[in-house]
């Protein structure tokens, strides 16, 4: 499938600004689901951004402005062809060790509702697909429920607005973690069947025959041909797709279309 | 390692050992009130060159002096050149295992070395993964604490390879002996270490990144007057002839780093950083870090500007990391370790920490990420509550304490109160790594001022002494 995407952000600088600068997380790369056949970013300052490969070997821009204006504007467009493979990665050129996605971080702590039924579970060869998809099934569950956290409002009673699609990233990588299978965090473009179209994140899990396979517990489905991947990561902290200093605030999403491009 | 701690001036037959001799010869030959004048010219003269630090957690909150001790410990070339060779070989080792861990992490695969030790470590650095720093060498900087037990018997303490500091202590104990006792240069040959700052230069200039024009811009970043080592910080500036910058000084343009200065801005190539990792880069690292320089790591990282050094670094001079060093030898150099580590208890292990817990006085006890002698428990100098409150910490939290017996730490004449009497001491040796590795000779040695003590730390009540490596 051909996919479109336009994506435009502000971000508060600030008044007064001498200088400010902003890590970039915003440019997929071509791999065995994707082909970037467009992509361009304009904000101020880009043509002398570094463009680099960061730790988790994402694309990564460092972009610079002097005495920015109070607000910045990102403008990202392009277009990517995708096939569905049932949301296998495998193994990619320079990928780190998938050791590394085991490692726990504050984001990423399990949750006893979740991972609880799943110690005694076999996990490894043959087993590991079948455990993986029970575990996306539970965590939409639970996340999907609220139960996770309990969180009330004012009446004591549970939230009813659906929870951020990096929660439910979350809970399925620190459950998978707590089970020493290596998990990591996925942002990146998702073609809705209706709806808004969104900035999504989900999670991969290591096999080690099939090697990186897409988990998205938000949607409760593997990755398909709908799925644009971005960046990867240990959690939303290490993809945040635009990280600024001074940080007055997460950037505004003015719009947002991804669409098939027929 | 014995009982009776080793006397490096003397053999076991109240003879003076051979490095000794003429230094027995002068201070016989010193009038009665000498050495006091002496050791008075000392403090007043470090007191003019402002050389104090600040101690941490001290309600005083003031600058200190540390105590000088006139009487040079002394090493012959030929024990130098036994210690050297070891400190070379764990250098070179503990840089390969760096770029290991931070690349294709072999020796886990190997199983040598336990993968979650490594990777679920606060001080292993995930962003650091892939990066290929200039000619391979995470670890430009490095100070690393040895005592000695017997004449051969070298234990290594710690691997310091984050941002080791002392080195300006070593350089002007060295500027005050020669101003005290000129005479005994004379009859001694001391190996130089008035090289260090232009050795430090050329190491630094030897990582800068490709493609510069002349020679690198170097710049040494300090957190500010308010860190206890700044005057170690500005005083190697001006040393090594480079600008002394705070975070505030610098920034990135462009995926470059550049200094402000009265005539515009100017490229910064290698930046010997005193501040902590976390504090490095509020874009990458903590956000809140107020002492950094936005967008440093990523232009590191775009390989724009070497940084000395490197993130990350501490992992290797990790505690619990330290037992496995002389299998990291091993894996990487195919050498079995020149120098000893000592014996340390894994309070993990059910067996060892029952042991550990009924022998807490002849102990020592070590924070794993402690440093300075803080958080610190020197069994046979403790007091009963203070072996009952680690204790408990001990059981609360076992994999965060190192257990190691105490050894018997060699012994310098020391000039104290009541004449010339011996003191502990340790050794730290500086290490330059870059085109080559090069180990300044001597290094910093702390004595333990007070009778009996082990503990040398300068914020514990140590002192310093110039340290004499004999040339052929």
């Amino acid at each position: 499938m051909q996919i479109a995407i336009r994506h435009r952000l502000s971000l508060a600088i600030g008044t007064g600004i001498a200088r400010a600068v902003q890590h970039l997380l915003l440019t997929p790369r071509t791999g065995p689901t994707q082909t970037v056949r467009e992509w361009s970013i304009d904000m101020p300052g880009f043509e002398a951004a570094a463009s680099f490969v960061d730790a988790f070997g994402n694309r990564a821009h460092l972009v610079s402005q002097t005495r920015p204006e109070a607000e910045l504007t990102i403008a990202v467009a392009g277009i990517v062809d995708t096939i569905d493979r049932n949301g296998v990665i495998g193994r990619l050129p320079g990928d780190i060790p998938p050791a590394l996605y085991r490692r726990p971080t504050a984001l990423t702590k399990p949750v006893g509702a979740i991972t609880g039924r799943f110690r005694t579970v076999p996990k490894d060869g043959q087993d590991r697909i079948a455990l993986l998809h029970a575990l996306m099934a539970r965590v939409s569950e639970v996340v999907g429920n609220g139960e996770q956290g309990q969180e009330q409002d004012g009446q004591g009673q549970a939230k009813a607005a659906r929870p951020p699609a990096a929660d439910f990233a979350h809970a399925f990588i620190g459950a998978a973690r707590a089970l020493e299978i290596p998990a990591r965090y996925v942002t990146g473009y998702v073609l809705a069947d209706d709806g808004p179209a969104t900035f999504h994140a989900w999670a991969e899990a290591w096999d080690d025959g099939l090697g990186w396979i897409g988990f998205d517990p938000g949607l409760a489905v593997c990755p398909t041909d709908r799925h644009v991947r971005v960046a990867v990561g240990l959690d939303a902290v290490s993809t945040i797709p635009v990280r600024s200093v001074p940080v007055v605030g997460e950037p505004l999403v003015l719009a947002m279309s991804v669409e098939a491009a027929q | 390692m014995s009982a009776t701690p080793f006397d490096e001036m003397h053999n076991a037959d109240g003879s003076i050992r051979d490095p000794y001799l003429i230094l027995e010869e002068w201070l016989k030959d010193q009038p009665p009130q000498a050495l006091g004048l002496m050791s008075a010219d000392a403090e007043s003269l470090f007191r003019r060159l402002g050389i104090t630090f600040a101690v941490y957690g001290s309600n005083e909150g003031t600058e200190k002096l540390i105590p000088f001790d006139i009487i040079p410990r002394i090493i012959s070339a030929l024990e130098w050149r036994r210690l050297s060779k070891g400190i070379e070989q764990r250098v070179r080792a503990l840089n390969a295992f760096l770029y290991d861990i931070y690349h294709r992490q072999e020796i886990l695969k190997a199983g040598r070395v336990p993968e979650k030790l490594i990777l679920n470590n606060s001080a292993f650095c995930p962003e650091m993964m892939g990066l290929d720093p200039a000619r391979g060498v995470y670890s430009h900087i490095i100070g690393v604490d040895i005592v000695r037990t017997g004449p051969d018997d070298f234990y290594v303490l710690e691997d310091n390879l984050r941002t080791p500091s002392g080195v300006s202590y070593m350089l002007e104990n060295r500027e005050a002996m020669l101003q005290l006792a000129p005479e005994l240069f004379q009859r001694y040959k001391v190996a130089p270490v008035e090289t260090y700052p232009e050795t430090l230069r050329r190491t630094m200039e030897s990582v800068a990144p490709g493609g510069i024009h002349g020679a690198p811009n170097l710049v040494v970043l300090t957190p500010g007057i308010y860190n206890s080592a700044y005057f170690e910080h500005s005083f190697l500036a001006d040393q090594m002839g480079a600008m002394l910058c705070e975070g505030q000084d610098l920034f990135v343009e462009g995926g470059k780093v550049f200094m402000r200065t009265t005539t515009g801005p100017e490229r910064v190539d290698v930046i010997y950083r005193r501040i902590d990792d976390d504090f490095l880069d509020p874009l990458t690292f903590r956000p809140d870090s107020m002492l950094g320089v936005p967008g440093l790591f990523d232009a590191y990282r775009a390989g724009n500007v070497t940084l000395v050094n490197a993130p990350g670094t501490g992992i290797a001079d990790d505690k619990a990391v330290y037992v496995y060093v002389p299998e990291i030898i091993e894996f990487y150099l195919g050498e079995k370790a020149l120098l000893k580590n000592v014996p340390t208890y894994n309070c993990t292990n059910a067996d060892e920490r029952a042991y550990v817990l009924e022998h807490l006085e002849e102990l020592v006890v070590k924070e794993v990420h402690g440093s300075g002698g803080y958080g610190m428990l020197v069994g046979p100098a403790s007091t009963k509550a203070q072996r009952e409150e680690f204790r408990k910490k001990i059981l609360a939290r076992p994999d965060n304490y190192i257990v190691q017996p105490t050894l018997a730490l060699s012994t310098c004449p020391t000039f104290v109160d009541r004449g010339i009497a011996p003191r502990h001491v340790d050794l730290r040796p500086y290490v330059l790594v870059g085109d080559d590795v090069r180990i300044t000779p001597g290094g910093l040695t702390r004595v333990a001022l007070k009778k009996g003590s082990l503990v040398v730390n300068s914020s514990q009540g140590g002192g310093t002494k110039d340290t004499w490596v004999l040339e052929d």
